[in-house]
């Protein structure tokens, strides 16, 4: 029983720790400040990009 | 923070030359919870896209691909401000449109030539234009619809307001001209950028509404052709959609199209298909009819860019052809009513119910969320969501099959912005005026989009009309793809003197006047 009750304990800590840890992504918007972070490097990375550029 | 509707003050939340906001918004919990499982939703259609080794190379190949970094901010953008039953039709929309963008993506890069180069299934794909009805494509059911602009130019503009600039760029660099739309020629300078996936068995291309259509077809069907080995159809449909004598010419063009896409890809027109496809047409039409009709009342639910975004997609992208839509007609609706039952309002103060008309600033999107948001101007309905609500034959009948062709025409006669922008001044012009008294609007919002000679010529008539009939009309001048030449605050400064002036008011949420948005997504 105690093992059980151990096993639902650490499912609970994980559940919420994973909560907390996304909400705060979502509420202070991170995950877009982060991409915005990559965007500037990935505009660089297309402008190495062979292309057969005509009409 | 706080729960109630126009609490906040969402000019806060953005920050000067930054792509993105300083976070998201606090709509009390219920409200707030439920945005954060859509976040997650979301954040997990995306994870499940960039799962797949084609995909990630995909996003490092074609410049478009970074813009689908902005999805979640798109949505944040659409939402703002919003509570309950409209935050949630909001998300039915928004999310349902992600899906099936992600599925486009992950459709063509699977096809593509460079990236997945999956010959079995390019051989089942038939290209169609970004404006185009795919109503042509309702009896393929085995067939793969892709539009390869969809993704390129046209939702990626709606995700980052910059998105096109590049591509204007390179068309004009080549000598195209620079006062066409913007769209098309953006559209072209994809594939002069040599920027867009390779595949297909054929492809189906139609004379949209304009020159500038029509000369972006032409760049893409020569390289689509002559090198790409992909055999392009071009369905010309009738400009002059409302005349008897025209409807007969636009049926063959139909049949032409079916035959054409038989023969490339070597599958038969299914008329069960066909017929399922068009309930579910109907059906969307039922559900667009009842949200007008509660937008007559001193109650409307389905409005603004919950209206016009969605009509979009379903109209005429999807034409009846993905189930999963019907079921968002159905919630939507639901929501709708549930509100509507309760004289539920989406902001604190209606003060101006407004038709909204012309061809809308593609880059500002959002324009419609923010003039309820900052002066209380509810846009009731838009030019683009008055679409054909003549309903299609269902019943499998020798008889109906000839009607449905007839159908089938009409539909792409009748595709969004042509069926306003050509068929005579009665579909752009007198019909504006129906719709005013119909939904018992006080004024008129007219978009000028100034590369769109179609509406440009028009202009006197629309003002000398207003004045008869007394009512006060402010055009708001935009350049659809290009936001160099009017910026976003452009847009809001020509809504902002005309409230000032006309109206003599202030704004409900002042520090949405003037926002920090010239460098944003």
């Amino acid at each position: 029983m105690s093992v059980f009750l151990h096993v639902i304990k650490i499912i609970v800590i994980v559940i919420a720790a994973l909560f907390a840890l996304t909400f705060t992504v979502y509420f202070f918007n991170l995950d877009m400040k982060l991409t915005a972070a990559i965007y500037p490097w990935l505009n660089k990375q297309y402008d190495k990009v062979k292309r057969d550029q005509h009409l | 923070m706080a729960k109630e509707i126009g609490a906040d003050r969402l000019g806060d939340f953005y920050k000067e030359g930054s792509l993105v906001r300083k976070r998201r918004e606090w709509r009390g919990l219920a409200d707030t919870m439920y945005d954060y499982s859509r976040w997650l939703k979301i954040m997990m259609t995306l994870g499940k896209f960039v799962m797949k080794p084609r995909n990630v190379k995909a996003m490092f190949r074609y410049r478009w691909m970074a813009n689908y970094l902005a999805v979640p901010m798109m949505v944040d953008r659409h939402t703002q401000g919003l509570r309950g039953e409209y935050l949630r039709i909001c998300h039915e929309e928004q999310d349902l449109v992600i899906d099936d963008v992600a599925k486009l993506l992950d459709s063509l890069f699977r096809g593509d030539r460079r990236i997945g180069n999956d010959k079995k299934f390019s051989d089942k794909v038939v290209l169609v234009d970004e404006n185009e009805m795919t109503a042509v494509m309702m009896g393929f059911p085995t067939l793969k619809c892709l539009s390869r602009e969809t993704p390129s130019t046209y939702v990626s503009v709606l995700l980052n307001q910059y998105a096109a600039c590049h591509y204007i760029d390179v068309a004009q660099e080549y000598g195209l001209a620079g006062d066409v739309c913007p769209m098309p020629e953006a559209e072209a300078g994809v594939s002069i950028d040599d920027d867009a996936p390779v595949l297909g068995a054929c492809a189906i291309q139609c004379n949209t509404t304009c020159d500038g259509s029509l000369l972006g077809n032409g760049v893409i069907s020569q390289r689509l052709e002559k090198e790409d080995g992909i055999p392009v159809f071009q369905l010309a449909a009738p400009l002059r959609h409302r005349e008897d004598d025209v409807q007969e010419y636009a049926a063959q063009e139909i049949r032409n199209a079916i035959a054409f896409i038989e023969k490339h890809t070597g599958v038969k027109w299914d008329w069960k298909a066909y017929f399922e496809c068009a309930k579910r047409v109907n059906y969307a039409t039922e559900c667009r009819q009842e949200w007008l009709e509660m937008n007559r009342t001193p109650y409307p639910q389905v409005f603004g860019s919950n209206l016009a975004l969605y009509t979009e997609t379903n109209y005429m992208a999807i034409c009846g052809r993905v189930a999963a839509f019907e079921k968002a007609d159905r919630k939507i609706t639901k929501l709708a009513r549930q509100a509507y039952a309760k004289k539920k309002m989406a902001a604190k103060e209606y003060r101006h119910r407004a038709i909204v008309w012309g061809v809308q600033s593609h880059y500002y999107m959002d324009f419609l969320v923010w003039l309820l948001n900052c002066w209380g101007i509810v846009p009731l309905t838009d030019m683009l969501s008055m679409v054909s609500t003549k309903k299609l034959v269902t019943e499998d009948t020798p008889e109906n099959r000839e009607q449905a062709i007839y159908d089938m025409a009409w539909l792409t006669e009748n595709m969004i912005m042509r069926n306003r922008t050509h068929g005579g001044y009665k579909v752009l012009l007198d019909e504006l005026w129906e719709f005013v008294e119909m939904f018992n609007a006080d004024m008129v919002i007219l978009w000028e989009h100034m590369s769109c000679k179609a509406l440009d010529g028009m202009h006197g008539l629309f003002e000398e009309k207003a004045r008869e009939k007394g009512i006060p009309l402010v055009w708001v001048s935009h350049d659809l793809f290009d936001p160099r030449i009017i910026s976003r605050q452009g847009v809001r400064d020509q809504i902002n003197s005309f409230m000032r002036t006309v109206w003599n008011e202030e704004p409900i949420d002042p520090s949405l006047e003037v926002l920090p948005d010239e460098k944003s997504w």
